[in-house]
């Protein structure tokens, strides 16, 4: 008699530990939740793996040079985590906070530095104007009525900023939208890389041209 | 002295050969070029058929629409394109 009671505490002994173990790897610290005081620590130690994917984003992150804003992302991983442990309240719904929290601060990030990488216009103009001056695809004579196009262009402006002129900037915008689609039609058969590298700019020296305190400086 | 003659003969005509076209490259890059040009001033032309050159950076261009313009680079730096 005692034998068996003996064999049936100690089968309810292994049943116990049995639903124990397969808590870590999972997301059994529900199973935990259920269980009482005990319980509320050994949720706390499953708390830790969710932050190896911190590391993981940490050691991603130097592939860009926007350091700064994964490490402001991964710093508020910890602090949910520190936060749940004071808490010590209800461990399952603490532990699943931190991997979903710790999840879209790295899409974020990806997309922050492929933003920063795209949105980074590729604005030289030095390197435009050589470019331009040596290209083939441009005769010699078209590059000086080009150029002559382009003083009267900048000229309109100074007038138009010192209120010589009475015109507004959108027909100066109609002006350079032409003058530009003048350039690439001459240049997008025989020269491509340098056409796209104008329209790519374009946006950026209209934003030099319509700032009268940018265009002062040029 | 016929070998000599032959050795001339063939220098002269592979002169020639090869010349020709670049002088033929030289002239659709300028009719290209003044093409360019008096399409960038709004003018009527469509295609220059031949190109008369009067010096450096002065030309007569006859275009195909029966259209003349002289095109030259005047004293302060501009180009200039004159229908005649």
């Amino acid at each position: 008699m005692r034998a068996a009671r003996i064999s049936g505490l100690f089968v309810l002994l292994m049943a116990g530990c049995g639903g124990v173990k397969p808590a870590p790897p999972g997301e059994s610290p529900q199973t935990g939740a259920a269980q009482a005081g005990p319980a509320t620590m050994a949720p706390v130690v499953p708390v830790t793996p969710p932050r190896p994917p911190a590391p993981v984003v940490a050691t991603q992150g130097p592939i860009a040079a926007v350091a700064p804003a994964e490490r402001s992302a991964t710093s508020p991983a910890p602090a949910p985590a520190g936060k749940s442990t004071a808490k010590a309240g209800a461990p399952a719904a603490k532990a699943a906070p931190p991997a979903s929290a710790a999840q879209p601060p790295r899409k974020d990030i990806v997309a922050q530095a492929a933003g920063t990488q795209k949105s980074a216009p590729p604005l030289d103009l030095t390197s435009l104007e050589t470019r331009l001056k040596d290209t083939d695809a441009i005769g010699v004579m078209t590059k000086i009525a080009l150029k002559n196009q382009v003083d009267d262009l900048l000229d309109q402006f100074r007038a138009f900023y010192a209120g010589k002129v009475k015109t507004t900037l959108a027909e100066l915008r109609r002006a350079y939208d032409l003058l530009v689609l003048k350039v690439l039609s001459l240049l997008q058969d025989s020269d491509p890389s340098l056409a796209a590298a104008i329209v790519a700019s374009r946006e950026a020296i209209w934003g030099i041209l319509s700032d009268p305190a940018k265009f002062a400086t040029i | 002295m016929s070998t000599r003659v032959s050795g001339w003969a063939l220098t002269i005509s592979m002169t020639a050969f090869f010349a020709a076209p670049s002088f033929a490259a030289d002239d659709a890059t300028t009719r290209k070029d003044l093409m360019a040009v008096i399409a960038l001033q709004g003018l009527p032309c469509g295609e220059v058929v031949s190109v008369k050159t009067q010096g450096d950076n002065d030309h007569i261009a006859t275009c195909k629409d029966g259209n003349r313009y002289h095109v030259f680079l005047n004293s302060t730096g501009r180009v200039v394109v004159e229908k005649q």
